[in-house]
């Protein structure tokens, strides 16, 4: 399934059309039921989802059964035939309550158990166009033409569904030939087959339905289009900002930006190494993150990158790097928890934990992405901070925007700086007070500079040595604290949240990928009548409280609306706790499952029109 | 050409128990370091916690004193970002091989370039004498209300199936012997462990230097042993492990010190990354520079276009 919405991607992004493709899978490796769910435009780069959705392909009945509400009426279903007499009751690998659900919904429409009473109530009921495709006549004839055993020709099942689909989107041809040229580089007789097989169902496609759902003339202002999913896009990010150590343990969903990284190690261009990026797997993440603070210690740019329990994991050495001023980025990928929850599904619900993970007090910062194009510049931004500011530095994002493939326009080099702050790589020979309190960021020469320094986790003198002595200890636990008042005063605000719109009858206020699904309900939401703001949260500490505070006293209480995917409304904790604003309205989903542009509009309009005070979204399979 | 110890000595005062251990440990890193001339500047102590953990505070040269347990990744992080400085690793036996014993095991499988000295006391000093990972089962030092019900780790024996290509054994209280061990660990490109035994003057009053008086003998004096991996053939490997493994099982009235085990052979995981990554050698990424001199990165818009070609299309409207 991935194949399939990676060739139609490319075919798309070669002509110009913006996608979005979230990924939602199982925690696990093959059998269970996994989809792609995409959106396209012509006019620009989509950042949401939403439902019902206007064609489906699918390879198996399990996705028939599970995806019947999802399309919607008068859309387009591809399906193969030769499951149409499968039961809902025979499919091993649907979840139990995924099925008790299904049946009863069944009953309620009147859809008997087998695929082709499903395929016949939309077709009947909802006007659902319908392709039904014999996969194993279509697949015997590949078979046949290059002599193929039957394992290998199954292999081919997911072309059909994106030639089909590409057919009924009118893509011509060379589109998707490029499409698959990408997908399968270097493998000359695999891009030969599917060639010959999506061209042939291509034109089956056409031949018989024209093509109906034929896209709009691209207008999106790009010359190029990057594809590639967030995880891919913070391994960028951190390829200009300078990375040259990165530790991880293996855990989803971070460790796909890891082996990113791994694949870039060497960063060659023309033959000739620019420079090189140590990618080290650790055997624990408390590894992962000491090893990181260690390649700082010494010079090297460094990050770690992992997930909720990960994380957990690093807590103690996050207070190290705080007490020892170490430079050091994690990127924190949220699934769902708490303990292993959900390991493949999104969440939200670590700002908090993130805020305050480790014992005692010290200064961090913690910044969030929302889209493709904020996660790149924050990944850069991020390292500048650590080493500017000489603190560990959270790098929030989550399941949704790392698993999700977009089409990125190229990024503006104009505003990319590196930034070392006091970074010393060549210092005087000799002891050096590594934590001169003469200025609360003291020069940082670094292990091998020349210069001799001491560090300790336990509170200490201006060269490093444990002292208990209680002046010191005020001068020290001053000295780091000061620094988030430095950065809260030069980093600009426009990079920690930002207000979209600026309508009074409703402020959503959220942060990371609720963004895109927010932007588009202020759109829709225009349409019907509602005219409303969304403010964007990037940076949780030090936290905008002067802009923040500025936007909330523009609404009434009522009508402001904490959008999150978490069950607490973190960041409307955290708003009140710096602006004393109290968020009393929520839309919150907590299933694993993005927000969709759909509900969100539904639940807005519910809160402000029908007086509800909280709406738990729970759309999507 | 050796230089005076002087230049290895802090002016932080030790708060170690009067007779610790530890001392000696420290003296003879010292001596080691003097008489291998090795510069203060481009040497990092890196250390965990508890009492031996202070370590880097009396020594002049750089110091990490860091997390329980955690000492190897932190030195794995500095000797991989920078494999130019000369790491070592100091720790007690609760610190290296209780609370970070993975961390042990995982730097023995990479053969890093590092030097663990490991302080080892049979108890946790530092927290008023509770059993360590190396104090045998039903022994009781005083502090113990109890016997010990665990059964000890033997850090040679674990070092040698770990991967850790120098394995030795000294005694704190012979400071010149230690001295001649710790240089040639050192010396030795890959991971080396000094396993110190250390009387805890305070709490372990089973481990005492008169317990270790009479029952400790030189391996280098044993008649016919050698314990260097010379040709690096599977029959030797194999046999010289046996050999070391058969000297870390012996405790009791014959307690052995010395050199058990040198495997020169084994590539270092920095010579690893080289291999894979040639540039790496030339030049640590710790030293790489990333920006110019305007701080725009080294990364330009070309430079982005060509690494990650594979990632961009190229627009094609019809």
């Amino acid at each position: 399934m991935e194949t399939s919405g990676q060739i139609l991607t490319s075919a798309l992004a070669r002509r110009g059309y913006g996608v979005v493709s979230d990924r939602e899978y199982y925690s696990n490796i093959v059998g269970r039921h996994s989809y792609v769910h995409m959106r396209v435009s012509a006019r620009r780069i989509p950042l949401s989802l939403t439902y019902p959705v206007q064609l489906a392909g699918f390879l198996d009945a399990e996705s028939v059964f599970t995806h019947v509400f999802d399309i919607g009426d008068g859309g387009w279903l591809i399906y193969d035939t030769g499951v149409s007499r499968t039961r809902i009751t025979r499919i091993p690998s649907m979840e139990p309550q995924v099925r008790d659900r299904l049946l009863s919904a069944y009953r309620e429409a009147g859809i008997g158990e087998t695929v082709s009473d499903v395929v016949s109530y939309l077709e009947k009921e909802r006007s659902v166009n319908i392709i039904g495709i014999d996969f194993k006549q279509v697949l015997d004839g590949l078979r046949k033409r290059y002599n193929l055993t039957l394992g290998q020709a199954q292999r081919f099942r997911s072309t059909i569904i994106f030639a089909a689909m590409a057919g009924l989107l009118g893509l011509d041809p060379d589109s998707v030939d490029y499409g698959i040229e990408r997908r399968f580089a270097g493998r000359a007789k695999i891009v030969e087959m599917n060639k010959f097989l999506s061209s042939m169902i291509i034109e089956d496609v056409r031949r018989e339905y024209g093509s109906p759902l034929k896209l709009s003339t691209p207008t999106i202002d790009a010359r190029e289009l990057i594809i590639a999913t967030g995880n891919d896009i913070v391994g960028m990010g951190k390829v200009v900002g300078g990375l040259r150590f990165q530790s991880y343990y293996p855990i989803t969903p971070a460790a796909d930006e890891s082996t990113f990284l791994e694949a870039h190690e060497s960063l060659s261009v023309d033959g000739e190494a620019l420079g090189n990026i140590l990618v080290f797997q650790t055997e624990d993440e408390i590894a992962a993150i000491a090893s990181a603070i260690g390649a700082g210690l010494a010079g090297a740019r460094s990050a770690t990158a992992t997930s909720g329990p990960g994380f957990s994991l690093m807590v103690e050495a996050l207070g190290w790097a705080g007490m020892n001023e170490a430079p050091v980025v994690i990127t924190y990928y949220q699934r769902g928890g708490p303990s292993t929850g959900q390991p493949t599904r999104g969440s939200q619900s670590d700002l908090l934990f993130t805020l305050y993970a480790s014992h005692g007090e010290f200064p961090r910062i913690v910044l969030a992405s929302g889209d493709p194009e904020e996660a790149f510049y924050d990944a850069i931004n991020a390292m500048n901070y650590a080493e500017r500011y000489q603190l560990p530095v959270i790098h929030l994002l989550d399941k949704f925007l790392a698993n999700s493939t977009f089409t990125v326009p190229l990024p503006s080099w104009d505003r990319i700086r590196i930034d070392r702050g006091k970074t010393l790589l060549e210092a005087p020979r000799g002891v050096f007070k590594r934590f001169d309190k003469s200025e609360p960021i003291s020069p940082r020469p670094v292990l091998g500079s020349g210069a001799i320094t001491w560090h300790a986790g336990d509170e200490h003198d201006e060269y490093g040595h444990i002292t208990e002595d209680p002046v010191n200890r005020i001068e020290m636990y001053e000295k780091r604290m000061k620094k988030l008042e430095i950065a809260d005063s030069e980093i600009p605000v426009e990079e920690r949240a930002r207000l979209y719109g600026g309508g009074k009858d409703f402020l959503l206020v959220g942060w990371g990928f609720v963004k895109g699904a927010a932007l588009e309900a202020l759109e829709v939401l225009r349409d019907r009548g509602l005219e409303g703001a969304y403010l964007h949260l990037r940076m949780f500490t030090p936290f905008p409280t002067r802009f923040v505070g500025e936007v909330l006293k523009g609404y009434d209480a009522g009508r402001v609306i904490a959008v999150e995917h978490n069950i607490m409304a973190q960041a409307a904790r955290v708003v009140a706790q710096n602006t004393g604003f109290l968020v009393t309205r929520y839309i919150l989903k907590y299933t694993g499952r993005p927000i969709y542009t759909m509900e969100l509009v539904d639940a807005v309009e519910r809160i402000i029109e029908g007086g509800v005070e909280k709406v738990v979204l729970r759309y999507g399979e | 050409m050796a230089s005076s110890l002087a230049r290895y000595k802090t002016d932080v005062w030790s708060d170690w128990c009067p007779g610790c251990g530890d001392f000696g440990i420290v003296a003879a890193m010292q001596k080691a370091f003097a008489e291998l001339d090795l510069d203060p500047a481009q040497t990092v102590i890196v250390s965990g916690i508890g009492c031996s953990s202070k370590t880097p505070h009396f020594i002049n040269a750089n110091g990490v004193h860091t997390l329980h347990g955690r000492a190897i990744p932190f030195a794995t992080g500095i000797k991989l970002a920078n494999p130019s400085l000369t790491v070592i690793v100091n720790g007690g036996d609760g610190d290296l091989l209780g609370i970070g014993a993975g961390h042990f095991v995982a730097v023995g499988r990479r053969n890093i370039d590092i030097t663990v000295i490991l302080h080892n006391n049979q108890v946790y000093g530092l927290t008023k004498g509770q059993a360590s990972p190396t104090l045998r089962r039903w022994e009781q030092v005083k502090s113990l209300p109890r016997p010990n019900i665990q059964d000890a780790v033997n850090p040679i024996a674990l070092a040698i199936a770990s991967g850790f290509t120098f394995v030795a054994r000294g005694y704190a209280l012979w400071v010149d012997h230690l001295k001649e061990i710790i240089k040639a660990a050192i010396k030795h490109r890959g991971t080396a462990l000094v396993d110190v035994l250390q009387p805890c003057v305070t709490y372990n009053n089973l481990y005492t230097a008169d317990f270790y008086k009479g029952r400790l003998y030189k391996l280098e004096e044993e008649p016919g042993w050698d314990p260097v991996v010379h040709e690096n053939s599977i029959e030797e490997v194999e046999e010289k492990i046996a050999r070391a493994w058969d000297k870390a099982l012996e405790w009791g009235n014959r307690i052995p010190v010395g050199v058990f085990y040198v495997n020169p052979h084994v590539e270092t995981f920095e010579d690893r990354i080289a291999k894979l990554n040639p540039l790496y050698s030339e030049s640590p990424v710790a030293r790489q520079p990333i920006a110019g001199e305007d701080g725009r990165p080294l990364v330009g818009v070309e430079e982005f276009k060509k690494i990650f070609g594979k990632y961009i299309v190229e627009v094609e409207r019809k």
